[in-house]
């Protein structure tokens, strides 16, 4: 249907370009070479994703190669072109080489300093281009001897080019060229090499750009520099981006648009850049996808879903490797994320890394597929050694991951993101994905996507599969769903490795779990082992020698911080799914949960940084549901974030006058206080705060909250990724706060330590609230070591 | 010889550098350039030249005038350019800056005239003998002048509230708000000290060169190889890639002829790219997944 309106459409303007005069002739032969140019700036742009604002070197190098083999050395035009065009070609593979090790405004300078170099060569090299004045000479081709021939010429490359461009996007390269833009990481952990497909994108585009810039020299029979400046690049690119990048007719409707607008519109020639400039502003405001893709949103296509087999699937016998880890370590800038650690994933089996958050277990996952090189260690797969080797080679290894956040070619159908990785539609009915076949990835729920996502991973044949918190995000049943799932996949014999954070699912399939903390794994066994190891609970729990404060008398009375019926999230499905919570004056509450229970969510919520879905945050009676966070602060709610956030290049000094930014007066006496209050941030007032130590950096995020004089403080997982000794200060300084009875709301893992410290205490799980009441009630229930470590 | 390309190579370079400050500035608090910075320096020089020639103005007041104008052009980017694809993630915002950077130069191509107009200002081609070189005072001017403003931009930061209120916004977004900083306006407020840095370099360029409407097309790409190779995060490297630019570029000049000038400089560019994606001064960022 589309293709035949193609047909239609260049067979039009070929009967056109035969019967027109020869000033139309000459506009359409300049349409069919920019539309060529813009097909080649497509399969880069579009397909690939890679922007190039010096696409008229290419071009140059086809003409001036054309014109100085006809002209100066007499060769035959139907010889030069070839050698143009593979001469165009190869510079664009070889332009590939720098461009791929740089991205976004660094690539954009990349092609720009081409473009200026091929131009001014064509200058500077007087002898073979002849300068300024450029090559003259009327050395038409053979059987293309009228400009009208070369017209037709140029109109039918165009589409052959434009059917070359849709047999690309059929093939496995033209996927893995759009799965390559839609997400490098998950291309390469799909075994794709990224430099590759780049470089052969450049090269083929080049190659267009070269044909269509002889084919000009042989059109208008003179080569100046001129012809070759930087406008004429962003002018193809404009041809790409107005059309549409990514679809067939997009070029073709952007030369159009760019070639014959001017030329119809007399008026309109003299200020065509101008024109040009707006209307490039216009698209990109308007319509992302170019005029082919609004008017495709307008047609609003439809057509019935197919939707995937319910069929019973059973895997194939995978080539059976045991994935081992021996003490794998890795820093960055000082800071160790992971130390010493050795693991052993069996084929058949499921082997957990579980740890507190921050505790390095994604770390461990990048080292094992390849993203990260680790420092020391070795990994090995069927006792070959891929430590430090490319993330795509590892994949090709046999190692399969999926990740956090969902990396699925979010452009491509779902049938496309099986097909690129070399899976069909029979593995979609393994992971029970019942929807449907040719719906965008990037459309799909969220349950839809962690399936596709594992579908898509096990089609690469993995010896290992590795899965970071793939029941994050899921309900209940979908999570029941996803364990049988994964018992299913490691029963086939690949070694599973999950990292996850919901416990009733690790502990339900497991058949090792290593627990890491702070980057050292300080446990590994069978699930009832590690639940009863010490050293765990620890981890997850903290101390319990803090000793319970025990309540005070309720607070004055009025409710200071009301949360109704709160939903927030960042996707489609809401991490809190309806939390209520009050906070009373000179009250210390805490909200108490497992990992992913939604706990951050909350507090960025109702500090402002997350604007909520539904439900209402009162404050001091006043509704700030809707404020954003800046605005919040100055009411006096100020949050000291998870994970510290202290500005890391700025002094201790200066992080502190920050926290005292709204206020009008001098913060100079209160930044004395914080000093007697943390003594030990005195010795380091002038150092760079990414400088300091974990806990002085906790005690430097909360004193920065402090200088704000805040009426309510919430404190999120102040205990994160502290040693026990520093834990210990944690609490005094917390118990300081206390007993000056000021108003906090805390959030933290260490349930000892918060329940020690609060009056009242909430549980969460999954986003809602599961349990309240006074602390010690809480902390006398089962209720919390259901949700922190599933046991019963 | 060398002494004069190194006094001219200063000039320029530290021009580089002022503009090259600008892409440092915006970058660094949203991760987003003006890719046209080229025409912020242009419409300096632009106004400049209209406030100081045609009406007749003091060069001080119609410098001031033009500085400030330029920063509202920086608004204009901002909003118009930045940040609607900023806000969906998208990075448009580098094709929608040429665009907008395609229509400044274009309107004043309709409005000021095709003709290159000279800015001649009697007291700047005064000359002056310095250590047997002679060099024009506007020659010492320039690098005293972009240094000067590299210096000012670096007390603001360090010395001032706001300043620091911005650095915070750079190094973590999230937590500035926390502070009650306003994220948006710091960004806008950064897009205008960008303009107005490059708007400065226009002026101070302009009587050394002729105005026109595309004589910031070469000089913003320039700056912006400097921003790039200087590593888009040490303002201090930033300048000092500038200041070299500038050198390497007269010495070349000087020893090869200014017909190798463009291929050279910009083959370096490439090259040093190639090597150091993250430019001679700039941190590796960690790749997250």
């Amino acid at each position: 249907m589309k293709l035949a309106g193609l047909i239609v459409a260049f067979a039009a303007a070929i009967a056109f370009t035969a019967m027109g005069n020869s000033y139309y002739v000459f506009i359409m032969a300049t349409l069919g070479l920019t539309a060529l140019v813009g097909i080649g700036l497509n399969v880069l742009l579009g397909l690939t994703g890679q922007v190039s604002f010096g696409h008229v070197g290419f071009y140059a190098i086809g003409a001036y190669t054309a014109a100085v083999l006809t002209v100066t050395l007499k060769w035959n035009f139907w010889l030069a072109l070839p050698v143009a065009a593979l001469l165009a070609g190869a510079t664009g593979a070889l332009l590939a080489l720098p461009a791929m090790r740089v991205r976004g405004p660094y690539l954009a300078m990349v092609t720009i300093a081409f473009g200026f170099v091929i131009e001014n060569i064509a200058v500077e090299w007087r002898g073979v281009t002849g300068g300024q004045n450029g090559i003259m000479g009327s050395a038409r081709p053979t059987f293309l001897d009228t400009e009208r021939a070369i017209a037709i010429a140029a109109i039918v490359l165009a589409a052959l080019a434009t059917w070359g461009f849709h047999v690309l996007t059929r093939t496995r390269w033209g996927a893995a060229m759009r799965a390559v833009k839609d997400s490098e990481v998950a291309a390469e952990s799909i075994g794709l090499d990224p430099v590759r497909i780049k470089t052969a994108a450049f090269a083929i585009s080049a190659f267009c750009a070269g044909v269509a810039g002889a084919f000009f020299f042989a059109l208008s029979g003179f080569v100046t520099p001129s012809t070759f400046a930087f406008s004429q690049s962003i002018l193809f690119v404009l041809v790409v981006i107005i059309g549409g990048a990514g679809s067939l007719a997009g070029p073709l409707v952007g030369a159009t648009i760019v070639v014959l607008l001017p030329e119809f519109l007399a008026a309109l020639a003299e200020y065509r850049l101008l024109f040009f400039g707006a209307l490039l502003l216009v698209v990109l405001w308007l319509a992302p996808d170019g005029v082919v893709g609004v008017v495709q949103r307008l047609a609003g296509r439809r057509r019935k879903p197919r939707l995937a087999p319910a069929a019973d699937v059973t895997l194939g016998e995978p080539r059976r490797a045991v994935l081992q880890a021996e003490r794998i370590g890795i820093a960055f800038g000082g800071l160790k994320a992971a130390t010493d650690v050795s693991l052993r994933a069996d084929a058949g089996r499921i082997t957990s890394l579980i740890g507190p958050n921050g505790a390095g277990k994604t770390t461990v996952l990048n080292m094992l597929s390849g993203f990260y090189r680790p420092d020391a260690g070795a990994i090995r797969i069927g006792g070959v050694e891929v430590q430090g080797r490319a993330a795509w080679r590892v994949a090709r290894a046999g190692i399969a991951r999926t990740y956090q956040t969902t990396q699925l070619f979010g452009s491509m159908t779902v049938a496309e993101n099986l097909a690129i990785a070399g899976g069909g539609e029979a593995l979609l009915s393994f992971v029970n994905y019942r929807g449907d076949l040719d719906v965008r990835a990037a459309d799909l729920p969220h349950v839809d996507k962690r399936l596709v996502e594992i579908a898509r991973a096990l089609a690469t044949r993995p010896s290992v599969l590795l899965l970071d918190e793939p029941a994050a995000g899921l309900s209940r049943q979908d999570k029941q769903t996803l364990a049988v799932l994964l018992q299913r996949i490691a029963d086939s014999g690949i070694a599973v490795v999950l990292v996850e954070h919901d416990m009733d699912v690790v502990m339900g399939i497991s058949d090792t779990v290593v627990v890491l903390d702070a980057g050292v794994v300080i446990a590994s066994g069978a699930p009832a082992d590690v639940q009863r190891d010490p050293a765990v609970r620890k981890a997850y729990l903290g101390e319990h020698a803090l000793e319970p404060r025990g309540a005070r008398a309720a607070g004055s009375g009025r409710p200071f911080l009301v949360v109704d019926r709160l939903e927030a999230g960042y996707g489609a499905e809401p991490v809190l799914k309806g939390v209520a919570l009050e906070v009373r004056e000179r009250e210390m509450v805490a909200v108490l949960g497992a990992n992913g229970a939604g706990k951050s969510t909350l507090m960025r919520a109702i500090s402002g940084l997350l604007r909520p879905v539904k439900g209402g945050i009162a404050f001091g009676g006043e509704d700030i549901t809707r404020l954003p966070a800046h605005n919040v602060m100055p009411r006096g709610l100020v949050l000291v974030p998870e994970g510290r956030q202290v500005f890391p290049e700025l002094s201790v000094l200066h992080n502190l006058e920050l926290g005292a930014f709204r206020r009008g007066d001098d913060a100079k006496a209160d930044i004395e206080s914080m000093l007697e209050r943390f003594p030990r941030l005195r010795a380091r007032l002038h150092q760079r705060a990414g400088l300091l130590s974990g806990g002085e950096q906790q005690m430097l995020a909360i004193a920065r909250g402090l200088m704000a004089r805040p009426k309510l403080l919430l404190l999120d997982e102040p205990s994160l990724g502290l040693a026990p000794a520093v834990i210990n200060d944690l609490f005094a300084a917390l118990d300081r706060l206390r007993a000056e009875s000021a108003t906090i709301l805390l959030v933290d893992q260490m349930a000892g330590l918060a329940l020690a410290l609060a009056d009242r205490a909430y549980v969460i799980e999954g986003g809602r609230i599961v349990a309240s009441g006074a602390a010690s009630e809480i902390a006398a229930t089962g209720a919390l070591e259901k949700a922190y470590l599933a046991v019963n | 010889m060398i002494g004069s390309a190194l006094v001219s190579g200063l000039g320029l370079g530290s021009m580089y550098g002022l503009i090259a400050l600008g892409f440092y500035v915006t970058y660094a608090v949203s991760s987003t350039v003006n890719f046209a910075q080229g025409s912020s320096m242009m419409l300096g020089a632009v106004f400049a030249y209209t406030f100081a020639v045609k009406f007749g103005w003091h060069f001080v007041p119609a410098a001031a005038m033009s500085l400030v104008l330029c920063a509202l052009y920086g608004l204009l980017v901002e909003i118009v350019a930045v940040r609607p694809f900023a806000r969906r993630g998208s990075n448009a915002w580098l094709m929608a800056t040429v665009a907008l950077g395609i229509v400044a130069d274009n309107t004043v191509l309709f409005t000021f005239g095709r003709e290159p107009r000279g800015f001649v200002l009697p007291w700047a081609s005064e000359g002056l003998m310095v250590l047997g070189i002679h060099v024009s005072k506007m020659q010492l001017a320039i690098p005293a002048f972009g240094l000067g403003l590299a210096a000012l931009l670096h007390w603001f930061a360090r010395g001032t509230k706001y300043g620091k209120a911005m650095l915070a916004v750079v190094q973590n977004a999230d937590a500035a708000r926390l502070m009650g900083i306003n994220v948006p306006l710091a960004i806008m407020a950064a897009y205008a000290v960008s303009t107005a840095f490059a708007g400065a370099a226009g002026i101070m360029i302009a009587p050394l060169f002729n105005v026109h409407s595309d004589m910031g097309t070469l000089f913003g790409l320039k700056a912006f190889a400097v921003a790039i190779l200087g590593g888009l995060t040490s303002a201090w490297g930033v300048m000092l890639a500038g200041l070299l630019f500038g050198i390497v570029e007269s010495l070349i000049t000087a020893f090869l002829g200014s017909s190798y000038t463009q291929i050279l400089t910009f083959t370096l560019v490439i090259v040093a790219l190639a090597i150091m994606p993250n430019g001679l001064f700039g941190r590796a960022e960690l790749k997250k997944v």
